[in-house]
């Protein structure tokens, strides 16, 4: 289904994008000291001056108002193209609207995404755990205790007996614990949107499918304890009891 | 040729030392010629377990870095023959103690003794893989308490493969259980682990379980193994882990909470 069936008649469709974008990061506002060390760059290295799109970055700077229009000229008669400015207050949003650059506001330092990132692995894998990369399915005979990282990354990984608090289990594929899976459990960790998780009984701290998650905590309490499946229906991971 | 034994926990707090200086003093007490070295480099607690305090001269890191000769170093324990301390230094730090050093050691006393115990720091650093990296089996002491289960598991996988016999794939280190500060009327009430489901969490063999007791306080202080103590619950408990350990069946006892009599709560009676 798409929204843009009628392609023939639009003139034009929005579409998302995610671009990459040089920042320049200001940590002065002095036009004079900003050309200086432009030019110095300029001789290092010519290739990149060519009309580049920046983004000049202000959130360093503490002057309420800044000498924007001359920045800009500054940028531009090095060839860098200003387009958009990101941070400071009010004066300087609205100056950058009549340069005809866009604003943006103060980048947050938030958390990243809740839904959509793969948690780091343990900091210390255990030397039991096969480095990612290692070829085709496994099977781990054995509880994974906490601390261990046990994977399969190209296929599907089972374990025979217990991922304990603490240990965490991944793979390309599905993952099977014939046992209590009371760790993390990340499966189609490259994508594999077909992936699922099977356990015996379900206490997981988190479980992962091609990237979205749900931690215990967002797991219906009726379902702990139990045998369990974990499948993504519609980037949504569904847990379902293990019949 | 002397089976080494680690007293292991990761957590710390949990009754290693006590533990330790319990199973080497019953060992002693079953013959068996023993030694027990403590690994704690800079927290030396063993000596005072073990009520040698006054007479440690010298210490292991001493025999490792060849100051003094491991009968100098080595403490005669006053109640049992068959006993001795190696006791650690509390001058020095855990960067002292060395792979090499410590092998030595170990060899040189396995050619004596019939059991040494190595008396493991807290944590899973150099000084706690250091003790574990030689043994031969392994009590893993655990309370009935969430952290604490956490962390053995942790050291649990270290013993799988942070020691000689897991880098040499010789047979694995024998891993026992042994659950200590276990009030059966707290976990009765809730308020602990109950031992069916750390038993269940770490899936090892269950060596022990000794009950709290104020008699492990009171034997701390006094410098005398609890195991001295036969009357206590805690006394007896590790008498029948030192049994266990050396492969006699032994029931299980003190995990199971009775009630108080009306007539022991009036005078203040009940076990110990």
């Amino acid at each position: 289904m798409s929204l843009n069936v009628d392609r023939a008649g639009n003139a034009f469709s929005f579409k998302g994008g995610m671009l990459p974008m040089t920042v320049m990061e200001l940590t002065s506002a002095d036009p004079e000291r900003i050309r200086e060390q432009l030019v110095g760059k300029l001789n290092q290295a010519p290739a990149f001056f060519q009309h580049t799109p920046v983004m000049l970055s202000v959130e360093k700077l503490e002057e309420p108002h800044l000498a924007l229009e001359r920045i800009c000229a500054v940028c531009r008669s090095h060839k860098l193209l200003p387009v958009a400015v990101r941070g400071g207050g009010e004066p300087v949003k609205q100056s950058a609207w009549a340069l005809g650059l866009g604003w943006f506001p103060p980048q947050e330092v938030r958390p990243r995404s809740l839904e959509t990132v793969t948690p780091a692995p343990a900091e210390e894998p255990a030397p039991v755990a096969t480095p990612l990369g290692s070829v085709g399915s496994r099977i781990h005979r054995g509880t994974v205790r906490s601390g261990q990282q046990v994977s399969a990354a190209d296929g599907d990984l089972v374990v025979l007996g217990a991922v304990n608090a603490g240990a965490e289990v991944l793979a390309g594929g599905n993952i099977h614990v014939y046992g209590a899976l009371r760790g993390r459990a990340l499966a189609g960790i490259h994508g594999d949107r077909e992936a699922g998780i099977f356990c015996h009984e379900l206490h997981a701290e988190l479980l992962s499918l091609a990237g979205n998650y749900k931690r215990l905590e967002d797991i219906d309490p009726q379902l702990l304890g139990k045998p369990a499946q974990v499948r993504l229906d519609d980037d949504q991971l569904t847990i379902a009891p293990l019949a | 040729m002397a089976k080494i034994i680690v007293v292991t926990s990761g957590k710390g707090g949990v009754g290693k030392t006590t533990s330790a200086a319990a199973i080497a003093t019953g060992l002693a007490l079953r013959g068996k010629k023993t030694v027990v070295i403590d690994f704690d480099v800079g927290l030396r607690n063993l000596d005072l377990i073990m009520g040698c305090e006054r007479r440690v001269v010298y210490d292991l890191i001493n025999v490792i870095q060849g100051e003094a000769g491991l009968n100098q170093a080595m403490i005669r324990d006053k109640r049992v023959d068959n006993l001795h301390i190696l006791p650690a230094s509390q001058t020095r730090d855990k960067d002292a103690l060395t792979a090499e050093g410590v092998e030595k050691v170990l060899d040189t006393l396995a050619e004596d003794f019939d059991y040494i115990v190595c008396d493991s720091p807290a944590g899973i650093e150099r000084g706690a893989q250091l003790a574990m990296y030689y043994a031969d089996e392994a009590v893993v002491v655990t309370n009935p308490e969430v952290s604490s289960v956490r962390d053995s598991d942790r050291i649990l996988g270290l013993l799988g493969s942070k020691t000689r016999r897991a880098e040499q794939n010789r047979d694995p280190v024998k891993e026992h259980l042994l659950i200590t500060r276990y009030d059966p009327e707290r976990v009765t009430g809730g308020d602990m682990l109950n031992l069916e489901d750390i038993h269940e969490i770490l899936a090892i063999n269950l060596i022990g379980l000794i009950p709290e007791s104020e008699a492990v306080l009171r034997a701390s202080n006094q410098g005398i193994p609890v195991t001295h103590d036969q009357k206590s619950d805690a006394g007896q408990a590790y008498s029948d882990t030192v049994a266990r350990l050396l492969g006699e069946e032994v029931p299980l006892r003190f995990h199971e909470y009775q009630k108080k009599s009306l007539l022991s709560r009036m005078f203040g009676g009940g076990r110990r």
